[in-house]
């Protein structure tokens, strides 16, 4: 395999990693908050390593821009549906999980 | 009310196409009210920013040369001597603190209100404080909380705005044009169909977008230098991106789960809504945080660890995108628990 190859099985796994940790800490959270957090920036990772995966994969100058402008929106469109959730969340007036309240730790 | 025995008449200004027959109206009806006793006429103008702000200084050479102006203007309508009992006072409010809504603007001028015993207060139709869209109504409605009488000055207003033909906001649609093209063309083929039809589609994007698109108006030098601060951003926000996965990924995978969570608040020294936007979505990408709700420059914050939250009042992030938006001298601040913004929260 060539280095690009290489980098792009490696982005490609580490996007994977990424999103798999949002799926892990979307079910091991808490609260919507704490698993708004796992989604928002373990997610936007992950989609943006395997993106990256992909420009390098497809070797043009205008499927890589493309790619890079799918990124960029990434990074806009995420979070800000993360806090339109945890916004909709506290209009709901959902109490934040917080240790002492369950006294576990 | 404060009961004094001068009636104080308040006018608050702001550069608009009305604002000199709102003046004119003023001292009309301040002139009338001088056959019967004292008149005290107030213009005030009211400024946005803090004046310890770099930006700061242009604004508030503004706000004195339209009280010049104003000057001036009652100078000329009382035929170049103020009657007897007519006294007029002009000063600049609010370079103590920022102001975004009309709610701002209008506690204010309440403030100022109650301290000069105003009242009446007359408002320019067309006023639009900051360059931001006319807040008439609003700002109405925000300062019936007070006591003091609001009348809108029957001036003649010009009537509904045809879309396209505004001289003022051509910059605002040969940036969106220039945009919405300079997109086009980056991922089209470059054939020469492809410049016609990404002229037309600029063209139609522009038309319908430019009116909304800015809240003042738009200065391709400043769009240029926030552009290119931006990219000098960018390794930045990424580097703490790559780490708050880093530990949120430590954080899920540890067996016990190590989280204490808690919403905290931040007063952030930003303002205009891009700014604001770019802090709070900067904020959820990286380490534990998480905005929940933002109003004006009050952010609420989920933090998922006391690190992260340590991490927040730290401010690095806060001064990045001052740095972006407003350049290198205003990057230089205090971070948010030197300035006491965090709430009381940071002191552990």
């Amino acid at each position: 395999m060539t280095p690009v190859e290489w980098a792009i099985v490696g982005l490609a796994l580490l996007g994977a990693f990424f999103a798999g940790v949002a799926a892990i800490g979307i079910v091991r959270m808490p609260d919507i908050y704490t698993r708004t957090h796992a989604a928002s920036k373990s997610d936007t990772l992950g989609a943006v390593l395997t993106i990256a995966a992909v420009a390098l994969a497809l070797q043009s100058g205008l499927s890589m821009a493309k790619a890079v402008f799918l990124v960029v929106f990434m990074f806009l469109t995420n979070p800000t549906a993360a806090h339109a959730i945890a916004r909709a969340a506290e209009d709901q007036g959902i109490e934040p999980w917080t240790t002492d309240e369950e006294g576990e730790r | 009310m404060t009961t004094s025995d001068a009636f104080r008449l308040l006018v608050p200004v702001a550069d608009s196409v009305t604002v000199r027959n709102t003046v004119a109206y003023a001292v009309d009806a301040a002139t009338e009210a001088a056959t019967d006793g004292p008149v005290e006429l107030h213009v005030v103008d009211v400024a946005s920013t803090r004046a310890v702000d770099p930006d700061a200084a242009a604004e508030l050479a503004a706000a004195s040369d339209l009280l010049t102006r104003v000057e001036a203007w009652v100078d000329e309508d009382t035929g170049g001597e103020l009657p007897a009992n007519l006294s007029l006072v002009t000063d600049v409010l609010g370079a103590d603190r920022y102001l975004f809504s009309p709610g701002d603007y209008a506690d204010v001028l309440l403030e100022y209100a109650d301290e000069q015993g105003i009242d009446r207060t007359v408002l320019d139709p067309e006023y639009s404080p900051g360059g931001a869209a006319p807040m008439l109504r609003p700002l109405t409605i925000e300062l019936s909380r007070g006591d003091v009488d609001i009348e809108e000055a029957p001036v003649e207003r010009r009537i509904e705005r045809t879309v396209v033909f505004r001289a003022a906001s051509l910059p605002k649609y040969l940036t969106v044009f220039g945009a919405s093209f300079l997109f086009y063309m980056l991922l089209s083929a470059w054939k020469p169909v492809d410049f016609l039809t990404g002229f037309l589609t600029a063209t139609l994007v522009a038309v319908l977008v430019a009116p909304v698109a800015f809240s003042g108006q738009p200065s391709f030098l400043r769009i240029g230098k926030q552009l290119v601060r931006m990219v000098i951003y960018m390794p930045y926000l990424l580097k703490e991106i790559a780490v708050a996965n880093l530990q949120i990924a430590y954080v899920v995978l540890h067996p016990d789960l190590p989280i204490d969570p808690e919403i905290v608040e931040l007063q952030a020294a930003v303002r205009g809504d891009t700014a604001v936007t770019t802090l709070a979505n900067s904020i959820t990408l990286t380490p534990g945080t998480l905005t929940v709700s933002v109003t004006d420059r009050a952010f609420a914050i989920h933090s998922l660890t006391a690190g992260s939250r340590a991490d927040l009042f730290d401010g690095g992030l806060e001064r990045a995108v001052r740095f972006v938006f407003y350049g290198r001298e205003a990057a230089a601040i205090p971070t948010p628990r030197e300035r006491g913004d965090d709430g009381g929260h940071s002191d552990g």
